[in-house]
């Protein structure tokens, strides 16, 4: 299998540069992480996130042949050779692979990711109805991955500013939470020109997140509710 | 990354209700000019310069410069750089679209004249 792979050491290199491998896989060597992992017995130097190894943590998101996705759930079978491998795109790079993550939580911090309530809860719980609970089945599976964040051509020009589908896919999970009461301060938080109505509707992060979700479909489901509450 | 500026939201239904409002009005418009056209120019000119028709027309040049104007303002706020060339850019398409808000203006009184 033929490898194309991003490096660059700011230690060493002035530059980036693209690292041509070929190696031998293993029949057992059924996904792209595995077919990296190999090329780490050759080279130990490449620098590679990695730890769940079953799409669930979301470490070793990437670029893939131009298209963002996990390497431990992406088939070997059907991949254009040579497999074009780059970080993330729009992150900075700190060395090969491996990006920093730091504005893209931050964003996600700032759209307050956890629940807001001040009532006292009734009995142990706070309950909430199987139809209700319905409602965040698409928005809690994310696994925080930045496939779609860094696959986002807005996100890219405005990354300071703009939250991004992560961000706002789990900013939409708060909102549409019946146990939460900030739901107002949520929307009144994100109605500038820049934090969610920088969406242009691309839709690259639909198409890319490995977990199958829709940012997209979230975006417009808080543009909804902000259409919908009174003024 | 905090919130700051004017609603976002405000903008996203000013350009959605100018796009409805402006297709309606071009399929109307369509529809009676091709089930009734005017024979002549003079037809064509008593036709605009009916009170209806003219309210209609002035009220679709406005949809259409909303609409031009929160489109390009996402222009320069996804791409001008550095951010402080924003303002001025902004002020300056402001006053094309202002400059063209007066021509069609002055055409819709000439032809009502």
């Amino acid at each position: 299998m033929r490898l194309s792979i991003f490096r660059f050491d700011p230690d060493r290199d002035e530059r980036p540069y693209m690292q041509d491998f070929e190696i031998a896989l293993a029949p057992t060597d059924r996904m792209l992480l595995d077919a990296i992992l190999r090329i780490r017995t050759l080279d130990d130097s490449l620098a590679v996130r990695k730890s769940c190894r079953e799409g669930v943590c979301g470490s070793d998101a990437m670029n893939i042949n131009g298209r963002n996705g996990l390497a431990c759930v992406t088939p070997v079978a059907g991949l254009a050779e040579p497999v074009v491998l780059r970080p993330l795109p729009g992150f900075p790079v700190i060395r090969d692979l491996v990006v920093d993550m730091t504005r893209f939580f931050a964003q996600y911090d700032s759209i307050k990711p956890y629940l807001q309530n001040d009532e006292p809860p009734t009995g142990k719980e706070r309950l909430q109805s199987p139809r209700d609970r319905a409602r965040l089945d698409g928005l809690y599976e994310c696994i925080l991955c930045a496939c779609c964040t860094s696959q986002c051509p807005s996100y890219w020009w405005n990354p300071e500013k703009f939250v991004g589908p992560a961000g706002l896919l789990q900013a939409c999970r708060f909102i549409v939470d019946s146990r939460d009461r900030a739901t107002a301060q949520r929307l009144d938080d994100l109605d500038d020109a820049y934090r969610l109505f920088r969406c242009r509707t691309i839709m690259n992060c639909t198409e890319v997140c490995p977990k199958g979700l829709a940012p997209s479909r979230a975006i417009e489901a808080i543009r909804s509710a902000m259409t919908r509450r009174p003024r | 990354m905090v919130k700051r500026g004017p609603s976002g939201w405000l903008a996203w239904i000013v350009q959605r209700a100018s796009a409805l409002y402006m297709l309606a009005f071009l399929v109307a418009g369509l529809l009676w000019f091709l089930v009734d056209p005017p024979g002549s120019h003079p037809a064509w000119r008593a036709r605009m310069a009916g009170a209806g028709t003219g309210i209609a027309t002035a009220a679709f040049f406005a949809a259409l410069l909303a609409h031009a104007w929160v489109g390009l303002r996402d222009v320069v706020l996804d791409y001008v750089r550095p951010r402080s060339l924003c303002g001025p850019v902004l002020a300056g398409l402001g006053l094309g679209l202002v400059a063209v808000a007066a021509w069609v203006l002055r055409i819709l009184v000439m032809v009502r004249a």
